[in-house]
């Protein structure tokens, strides 16, 4: 199974680091290796993830949608999870990996804060110190995730470097890991960076679709025709894809964000658009000019507004077994109004890519396929940013 | 022997230490940067890195950020880069290497950047983020054409993993003083380096420079008789965004303590 030793999936991942962070990979490898086969983590994780998280979260069938479209949906709700989104699936299994590995201090990048906010609370809960890095201008636009992390105890460095948002903020947490890894444990936030971190945090998230599986066997005695969910890094989907990896019966679609239009530089289609290279430590698909320089990308959605994308994706992509579309700003937002009036479901921006592509392609489904959607989050954090966009406010 | 297995074997007989200087091509412009240059040979500068800028460098501290956005500001791409080093064929004596991340080596075409690299001069390449296990394509391409890929060392490597990097790195080792990222330190951890230092040094001949950190004349009186070179970036980098003539001079000083 992937990835394979040298955390490569195929041709992509990889660990394209500088000298001094190759040991504390390996350390991170063997212990995570090592320390999440124990029954002692297991149980841990297991009651957190129950008690503290709530899941499993339910896998709803979404009735009203699903006479409007025309086909089965059903929506897989990460958007009930603790903190409102299927982050803290992941943070929860890091923090607590770091602190049995003996690590005293947690950092983390965050773009719209959903990650850092989950970050700080997996902190606060197992007692680390916790360092949150920010762009100076998703900080600006995420005022209040910026409180909400400050509320939970842990310190949000602004990050004034190259474009002053999510990849750079990973850029300033890797730096400071480099410097500090022998206390310091990085959470990295989605399915990208060096190897093991794909491999992590893939396995923290594959919670998602294992759940998933389960509820739809009870619900309709068989597996779903289509899985969807929306990609940026690509941590929600590759959670929900990765369990049903070798049921080939069922189709894998990937959403990412295509902002104001493919034919513009303002997109985040990393898979789409984007070509081959090294970013943040893996061989993946790169949204890069013509000598390699990384570029500035633009969605909506803060969470899939990254230049780069998880080297599993990549490689389902290489390989068909994924495919993946681009939604532009404009279709998001249909998607959000839609689901927020068919269902009573405010979904986050993100999600509601992946539920506006359902709309726009609802003729390539037919009556008896079932589709589940992972609404990755709920749309608390954005409503204001749709009400300014939209003139409300 | 390439280039810069000859020069520090010249050192050697000279019983001197070689000063590596790393500078941000096209910082502060195109024009100054070949002028820079010539004036650092001058100046006791044994082996040039030419940074060419990446928009997202990870290994780098503050100063070498600050130069590579500039610099990609000024519109540098890698043929400037090309341009400027086929420039410094002719005004220049001393070896010079580029310094880059692997993306825009990748982008441009593993291929056909070493060919450029050829045509300009180019002596070796460091890429920071090309670990040992995804570097003997290009090692193996360079080393048919004459020129090096540096290795890195830390004082965190693995004995097993630094006996296969010094097995098969050429040109010279370059070793990472610290923990972090590029940029001018007070004081470095001298118990660890030079245990480090003397691990290496018992296990290969090979020329080793040590790196990161470096900000004045009493480190190097204190770490250079463990080491072939002292290579300095962000300490020179800073001087000269204040004043050339400032910057010079600390290279001069550099120099002298390197030399006996």
């Amino acid at each position: 199974m992937f990835p394979d030793k040298k955390g490569k999936f195929g041709i992509f991942g990889g660990r394209f680091v500088p000298e001094t962070l190759i040991a504390p990979l390996e350390e991170l490898e063997k212990g995570y290796k090592e320390i999440v086969k124990t029954k002692e983590f297991k149980e841990k994780l297991n009651n957190l993830l129950k008690e503290y998280a709530g899941r499993p979260t339910p896998l709803y069938f979404a009735e009203n949608l699903s006479k409007y479209l025309g086909f089965k949906v059903y929506l897989k709700r990460e958007d009930l999870a603790f903190t409102g989104a299927h982050k803290i699936n992941n943070t929860i299994g890091q923090v607590l990996l770091a602190k049995m590995m003996g690590k005293k201090r947690i950092i983390a990048e965050t773009g719209a804060g959903q990650h850092g906010v989950a970050t700080a609370t997996a902190s606060a809960l197992l007692n680390m110190e916790c360092v949150v890095y920010m762009g100076e201008i998703d900080l600006e636009r995420q005022k209040l995730n910026v409180y909400r992390m400050k509320l939970l105890g842990a310190k949000v460095v602004p990050v004034t470097s190259g474009s002053k948002t999510l990849k750079d903020a990973i850029n300033e947490a890797m730096r400071d890991w480099i410097t500090n890894f022998e206390t310091t444990h990085y959470v990295i936030g989605s399915v990208v960076g060096p190897h093991p971190y794909p491999l992590i945090v893939r396995n923290f998230q594959s919670v998602i679709g294992k759940e998933t599986k389960k509820q739809i066997i009870e619900k309709e005695k068989r597996l779903p025709d289509y899985l969807i969910a929306c990609v940026g890094g690509g941590s929600n989907s590759i959670g929900l894809f990765y369990p049903f990896y070798k049921y080939k019966s069922v189709k894998f679609i990937g959403v990412e964000g295509g902002g104001q239009g493919l034919n513009t530089d303002k997109h985040s289609a990393t898979l789409t658009k984007g070509e081959k290279g090294i970013l943040h430590g893996s061989f993946s698909y790169v949204l890069q000019d013509n000598y390699g320089q990384i570029k500035i990308t633009h969605s909506i959605s803060a969470g899939l507004d990254y230049p780069g994308v998880g080297p599993e994706h990549a490689f389902y992509k290489e390989t068909g077994r994924a495919e993946y579309f681009s939604v532009d700003d404009k279709t998001a937002l249909k998607g959000f109004h839609i689901l927020s009036e068919l269902e009573g479901i405010i979904p986050a921006l993100e999600p509601s890519h992946a539920i506006g592509y359902l709309i726009e392609n609802k003729d390539r489904f037919k009556k008896d396929d079932i589709v589940v959607l992972c609404l990755s989050g709920r749309g608390d954090k954005d409503v204001l940013e749709v009400a300014r966009i939209e003139g409300e406010l | 022997m390439t280039k810069i297995e000859k020069k520090f074997k010249e050192l050697k007989n000279k019983k001197e230490k070689g000063l590596i200087l790393y500078l941000t091509v096209g910082f502060p412009s195109i024009d100054k940067s070949i002028e820079i240059i010539k004036n650092c040979e001058k100046n006791g500068v044994d082996i040039i890195e030419l940074g060419i800028p990446f928009s997202d460098p990870i290994a780098d501290g503050p100063i070498i950020q600050h130069t590579s956005s500039e610099a990609l500001k000024n519109g540098i791409t890698t043929d400037t880069c090309f341009q400027i080093a086929n420039e410094l064929k002719n005004e220049i004596k001393i070896p010079y290497l580029f310094m880059t991340y692997y993306n825009p080596v990748y982008k441009y075409g593993i291929e056909k950047f070493v060919e450029k690299c050829v045509e300009s001069g180019v002596s070796g390449l460091i890429i920071p983020d090309l670990p040992y296990e995804e570097s003997f394509y290009i090692r193996k391409m360079l080393r048919n054409n004459d020129m090096n890929l540096i290795y890195f060392l830390t004082p965190y490597t693995k004995e097993e993993r630094m006996k296969k990097i010094l097995k098969k790195g050429n040109g010279f080792i370059y070793f990472v003083s610290l923990a972090g990222v590029t940029g001018p330190r007070e004081s470095l951890n001298l118990n660890l380096i030079i245990e480090s230092l003397k691990k290496i040094k018992k296990i290969s001949d090979k020329p080793v420079a040590l790196g990161f950190g470096i900000s004045n004349k009493e480190q190097i009186k204190q770490i250079k008789s463990y080491v072939d070179g002292i290579i300095v970036g962000s300490s020179f980098l800073q001087k000269l965004i204040e004043n050339e003539d400032e910057a010079i001079k600390l290279i001069k000083e550099f120099k002298e303590e390197l030399s006996y």
